[in-house]
């Protein structure tokens, strides 16, 4: 986790400074997420029941751990301790209790080896009364500069129209000193005066304090009651512009002096109020944005999203280079003084109805009790926090949900001790439990014997485990620190949903602010046509089209979408709506309109027309969409009907069509659809190639493979054995020995399920009994798939692959029949094996902790082993064919193969040479090595077999099936020709294909995480040794090969060309699986020198 | 000797006569072997024309090759239009044959039937043209029908296209000349017929509705 992001926030001396690292750098805190806690609440390093320095850095690999990039730590200055630290007596050092300066150094330090920056205290409107400042002003004679120091005055009726904020334990903004003999003034408690911002020595002794901490390399400084520095008769004395001055010249003097320093301003304002401390980007980097905070509670009470939806449009822009700070909870009241009077009743009643849950204008109480402890709501606050525009705050402890105790006094209700563990103290001290500065939570549900950090963190579905998620998700995309906001407005008002945009980057954030499902439609047509990815799991859903897009959400549901342009549509999704801009073609006779010489004569110039615009406009629109066009991404320029036939089986017809698109014949088989038969035409529409009208009925022409009559009426013509004769040459029906047996007699009601068109072939299951498959190429030869169906159906009796019920072949001519279709049996599956290992080692990645053995998966391994040597084995049945009788492999063989392989190699490097892909030129050096490699295969010294094999096996060949295999595809590799799939060779040559897909499945679920975790090469190993065991095991005594020993050589062979064969592929299609295949072959290297 | 010239004299006025026919018949014989491979290759040419000019879809269109096919005729409408033209050719060729040989009477003859092919031909092409105008107009009146939902769409369709073939074979067996006088007046009677059995259909049928009628429009005066 922490190798994502380690390279970015702090300045490091071996970091190369590029000018966007600069600029990165110096804004740091537009992407941070800031963790707040006290130094006394953390962790007690010397067992005196107050935490410290020592403590607190013991902990960073916690703090780094959850994904945060700052801490903020609230004061822990030498203080009488009577506000909480706030009342500081000497600016320039340490409590004793948290430890000395030298603690602080080491602090910082080991912060920023971490990549934490720190943020501290400058608390500089007041002082404690203990201050020697304040000793001294009172002592000194009035009009001294040392009484300048605070505001004085001989009465207390100076500044009248301010007003008191701590309304529960102070009266007056005056306090009377009988030493000075003079009135004090004091925005907050008594034993708080005020710091004399007119008097320049103040200022400048400020800004010495502030150069102190600077020079301790803290990264900001969080300026406390910054609204209240100066005070003129006749104002509020809040927000005065003499303030912003005072601002403006500490902003000066730290960015004379130091570099990518932060300043944070607290100001309990409007944000129009807070807008002024901003400057012109001349005063705070940042400040809070206080009225958010009530207001996403008060949405989620009123399950409405009016209040944050108010507030966000009255928050006034920001200058670039700022940032606002957003946060649920923090170490002082939940302030309700920037919400009107009548909201507040409204808060009160809702979160606080106990009394003692309030203080001053707010409620003392944690986030996780706020929400009644209901995991759902707390994970819908943080997920507003988290996507709301501005750098989030977690308020230490809140990433567990820990709980309060209103009863404590004050606010330290909130301040308790963080819960580390259910021993002693909550794991937080070893002190006696009496000597704690508070006690630790002990209740029932929140109690740190329930809830604390060790326990969560073993909980991989705990809080704390999702926070760290979620943070990790954040730091994905720039969006949610930099972005614009925009709000959506769908009709449920229920729902809030919003744009981040960031550049091209856009994140969708929907959030259900109800405490039931709701349903809502997005107008998302600015985005047409991306695909929503959704953040946490990295699922695509649907991409987005014309219509509202469609979502519902559980109760307190939310959701991040990544708007992506460069991610897929999930698999299953279908263009369900005919195509708008579909061309019209406009027929007058049916599929006869296309031929000229089948139409009356005084229309044989519309059917050439008409004709014309199938063949050059329509088709080839079509078939350039199709994943089974093989020359993907080249246009086409016509694709002419080569040959054709009506087939009409009464009532119905459709267009078989061979069509030529340059040196390629594709199978086309065509419906037509109108539109009375609503259902029909839907069926068809996901295969539209253009919509037809005939006089006045509309409907569309499409992908016969779409419809069901169609596929039925192939099954009864498999059945018939049919043979229809084309223009020129024949469609030939055949049925093999088991047709009757898997068809079974309701043919006629199979219901033909969805039409799978993800691969080069097009498929459709027919009820819960056939499989049919369309190849569209046309390859002249016997198709293996065909041969193998037939030999291990009807021959070997092989149980494991898919039995062949019949075919389809079209003959041309006098040359060899080509395949059209296959009818098989179709078995009911849980997906083939790639998907299975996919989900698997994605769940493991990200869990790793439950299975390290892989038990359960490598005995399915094995399996797939035991199954892989049973098929060989059955190939390797002598039956008097001799397509397939097995033939002793002789040393002439690997020779032979080895040639060609060292060939492979040649060309590949030079595929490599001539590559744009500089990433892929340092393979160049492998060239020797390689070659070497193959040189050192030896064949294997005793008899084994040459056999037919599967050709293509991996694990995407394999389908599983209640924790069995079944075994499909036999056509060998798509890019070779038909008949080298249909030579003898080495079975072993199938285990390198499954072997090289291990290979494949680590490096994809790698590049999927975007991790680098070594821990799936144990995996990897362990699958290769397990298939490969299991493999010999079942192997033996079938003369296949002896035994691993001596079939290693070969083995090794066969990985290289697959190797090899995937690098060319990579470069030519996917250059950023590259690696993928070239750690194969340098693991294959290792594994030579290993021997 | 005279009478050796008596007896040479029809021999050798034979000889004149055959010498002066012989020539004659020689030519004729090359005209009608002319005509005969002219004949062929018109034959050859129409066939390739009218498919050309998809002829034979109109009359696999009007039912015309269905029926020759289900008569046990193997050729389809043009390749008998085709065969017309042979014939007629042929035809030409032996009257000019014969007319050379000076048998005016097998001319005469001979040109008759040459008449008659085109007349021939003609009916074909207006059986042809005229049967396919015939199903063009029942598909059409039964769209039109099916789509303002009357019941019977394709009976009153066919009842259409029947009515239309029968004015066609009528007109087509006019243009041939066969049957003539009885042709018009069985079509006639036919015709008589079929209006008198409408006004009996709908005599009986409405009675009561013109009674109905009638008695709204002069009601019977009121005993």
């Amino acid at each position: 986790m922490s190798s994502v992001y380690s390279g970015d926030p702090i300045p490091s001396e071996t970091s190369t400074p590029s000018r966007e690292g600069e600029v990165d750098r110096a804004v740091w805190y537009k992407d941070a997420v800031i963790y707040q806690l006290h130094i006394k609440a953390f962790f007690d390093s010397n067992a005196d029941g107050v935490g410290d320095f020592r403590g607190l850095t013991s902990k960073l690999d916690y703090i780094q751990d959850l994904g945060v990039n700052a801490v903020w730590l609230l004061p822990f200055y030498p203080s009488p301790l009577k506000d909480d630290g706030y009342d500081v007596s000497d600016y320039r050092n340490v409590h004793p209790q948290y430890g000395t300066r030298g603690d602080v150094r080491l602090f910082v330090r080991e912060a920023h080896r971490r990549g934490l920056r720190v943020i501290t205290e400058l608390v500089v409107n007041h002082t404690s009364d203990q201050h020697p400042w304040f000793q001294a002003a009172r002592r000194a004679p009035p009009g001294s500069p040392k009484r300048d120091y605070y505001v004085w005055s001989d009465s207390d009726q100076k500044y009248k129209g301010t007003r008191i904020i701590f309304t529960d334990t102070e009266t007056s903004n005056w306090a009377w000193d009988p030493m000075a003999k003079q009135y004090y003034w004091h925005r907050f408690f008594t034993h708080q005066p005020d710091l004399n911002f007119d008097n320049p020595k103040v200022l400048r002794a400020v800004l010495r304090v502030m150069e102190f901490w600077a020079e301790m390399g803290v990264d900001g400084f969080r300026l406390d009651a910054i609204p209240y520095l100066v005070e003129r008769e006749g104002t509020s004395n809040e927000n005065l512009p003499e303030t912003h001055a005072v601002l403006k010249q500490i902003r000066a003097r730290i960015d004379a002096r130091y570099a990518n320093r932060l300043l944070l301003a607290e100001a309990n304002q409007w944000p129009e109020d807070v807008r002024p401390y901003f400057g012109d980007g001349d005063e705070c980097h940042m400040a809070f944005h206080f009225p958010l905070m009530p207001r996403m509670y008060m949405a989620i009470a009123q399950e409405d999203r009016h209040p944050l939806v108010e507030i966000m449009q009255q928050t006034p822009e920001i200058p670039d280079i700022c940032q606002w700070a957003i946060f649920l909870r923090n170490h002082d009241e939940l302030t309700l003084e920037m919400v009107t009077s009548k909201e507040r009743d409204y808060m009160y009643r809702q979160y606080a109805a106990d009394m003692q849950a309030r203080i001053n204008l707010g409620i003392r109480r944690r986030l996780a009790p706020l929400m009644e402890n209901d995991p759902e709501r707390i994970k819908l606050m943080n997920s507003l926090l988290l996507s709301m525009p501005g750098s989030p705050i977690l308020y230490y402890g809140d990433e567990i949900g820990m709980g309060d105790n209103i009863y404590l006094g004050d606010r330290n209700g909130v301040r308790t001790p963080m819960q580390w563990s259910p021993d002693r103290n909550a794991g937080f001290s070893r002190a006696d439990p009496q000597r704690l500065y508070l006690p630790p939570i002990m209740d029932a549900v929140y109690g740190y014997e329930a809830l604390n950090v060790e326990a969560q963190a073993r909980d991989p579905a705990s809080l704390l485990n999702w926070t760290k998620r979620m943070l990790a998700v954040r730091k994905g995309s720039h969006a949610f620190g930099r972005g614009r906001l925009a709000f959506l407005h769908p009709g449920n008002r229920k729902v809030l949903a919003y744009l981040r945009e960031y550049g091209e980057d856009a994140i969708l954030c929907v959030a259900n602010l109800s405490r039931s499902a709701q349903p809502l439609e997005l107008d998302l047509k600015r985005f047409k046509g991306r695909v929503p990815v959704e953040l946490l799991g990295r699922t695509a859903f649907p991409p987005i089209g014309d219509l509202p897009y469609l979502l519902t959400l559980p109760a307190y549901a939310f959701y991040w979408f990544r708007l992506a342009t460069d991610a897929a549509p999930p698999e299953w999704h279908k263009q369900m709506i005919v195509p708008e801009e579909a061309p019209v073609l406009v027929l007058f006779d049916g599929w006869l309109s296309f031929f000229r010489d089948r139409v009356v004569p005084w229309r044989k110039g519309m059917a050439e027309k008409l004709r014309a615009q199938l063949e050059n406009e329509v088709l080839p629109r079509f078939i350039e969409a199709q994943r089974w066009y093989a020359q993907k991404g080249e246009p086409v320029a016509s694709a002419a009907l080569a040959d054709h036939a009506v087939w009409d089986v009464g009532g119905i017809s459709w267009l078989l069509t061979f069509l030529q698109v340059k040196e390629t014949t594709y199978f086309l088989p065509l419906a037509l659809g109108w539109e009375e038969d609503e259902e029909h035409v839907r069926s068809l529409s996901a295969a539209t190639v253009a919509r037809v009208r005939q006089q006045a009925n509309v409907g569309v022409l499409a992908d016969a493979m779409a419809d069901e009559a169609f596929c039925r009426h192939v099954v009864k013509a498999i059945g018939g054995s049919l043979a229809l004769p084309m223009d020129k040459g024949t469609l030939r029906f055949t049925p093999t020995s088991a047709f009757a047996e898997l068809a079974g007699d309701e043919v006629a009601t199979l219901t033909p399920g969805t039409l799978n068109t993800q691969s080069t072939n097009t498929s459709v299951p027919l009820g819960d009994r056939l499989f049919l498959k369309c190849y569209r190429r046309l390859r002249p030869g016997i198709n293996p798939e065909l041969e193998m169906g037939r030999f291990l159906t009807e021959t070997a009796r092989f149980p494991n692959c898919v039995p062949l019920a019949g075919s389809i072949e079209y003959a041309a001519g006098s040359g060899e029949p080509a395949t059209v279709g296959l009818l098989q049996a179709y078995v009911p599956n849980q997906g083939d094996a790639w998907s299975y290992t996919a989900a698997y080692l994605e769940r493991f990645l990200e869990a790793p902790l439950k299975d390290e053995e892989h038990g359960a998966y490598l005995t399915l391994m094995q399996t797939l082993a035991t199954r892989t040597a049973e098929l060989h084995r059955a190939l390797a049945t002598p039956a008097g064919d001799p397509a397939f009788e097995p033939e002793p492999l002789t040393g002439q063989d690997v020779a032979q193969w080895k040639a060609s392989v060292r060939e492979e190699a040649a060309e590949t490097f030079a595929l490599i040479e001539k590559s744009p892909h500089e990433h892929a030129k340092p393979l160049l050096a492998q060239r020797e090595r390689v070659a070497a490699m193959i040189d050192a295969c030896a064949a294997p010294a005793k008899p084994a077999l040459k056999t037919r094999h599967h050709g293509d096996y991996h694990l995407g060949q394999v389908l599983l099936v209640s924790n069995d295999f079944f075994i499909i595809d036999f056509e060998g590799e798509p890019s070779r020709p038909l008949a080298e799939a249909r030579r003898k060779h080495s079975p072993l040559r199938d285990v390198a294909g499954m072997l090289r897909s291990f290979s494949y499945a680590r490096g994809a679920a790698l590049l999927r995480a975007e991790s680098k975790d070594g821990s799936l090469d144990a995996w990897e190993a362990a699958a290769r040794s397990a298939f490969l065991k299991a493999y010999f095991d079942a192997a033996a005594g079938s003369g296949l090969a002896d035994s691993a020993a001596d079939a290693q050589g070969l083995l090794r062979l066969f990985e290289i060309e697959k190797a090899l064969y995937e690098l060319r592929y990579e470069l030519n299609n996917r250059p950023a699986w590259l690696h993928i295949p070239a750690q194969g072959l340098a693991a294959l290297a290792e594994s030579v020198k290993g021997d | 000797m005279d009478r050796i010239e008596v007896m040479l004299e029809p021999v050798r006025v034979f000889m004149r006569q055959l010498g002066d026919i012989l020539p004659r018949l020689a030519l004729a014989v090359l005209v009608i072997i002319i005509g005969w491979i002219f004949a062929r290759m018109v034959r050859y040419a129409i066939a390739k024309g009218l498919r050309a000019a998809n002829f034979n879809v109109v009359t696999e269109r009007a039912g015309i090759d269905g029926f020759l096919r289900d008569g046990g005729v193997n050729a389809d409408a043009t390749d008998i239009l085709a065969a017309l033209f042979y014939w007629l050719v042929i035809l030409a060729s032996l009257v000019i044959g014969f007319n050379l040989l000076g048998l005016t009477y097998i001319t005469d003859l001979l040109g008759r039937v040459v008449l008659f092919v085109p007349r021939l031909m003609v009916a074909m092409l207006i059986l042809a043209f005229g049967a396919y105008f015939a199903r063009f107009v029942a598909n059409a009146l039964t769209a039109y029908c099916r789509n303002v939902q009357i019941q019977d769409a394709d009976l009153l369709g066919r009842l259409a296209q029947y009515a239309l073939v029968t004015f066609v074979v009528l007109i087509a067996l006019d243009q041939v000349g066969i049957g003539g006088d009885i042709v018009r007046q069985s079509f006639l009677i036919v015709l008589a017929g079929l209006v008198f059995a409408l006004a009996l259909a709908f005599g009986l049928g409405g009675k009561d509705w013109a009674a109905d009628l009638l008695e709204r429009w002069w009601p019977k005066k009121k005993p």
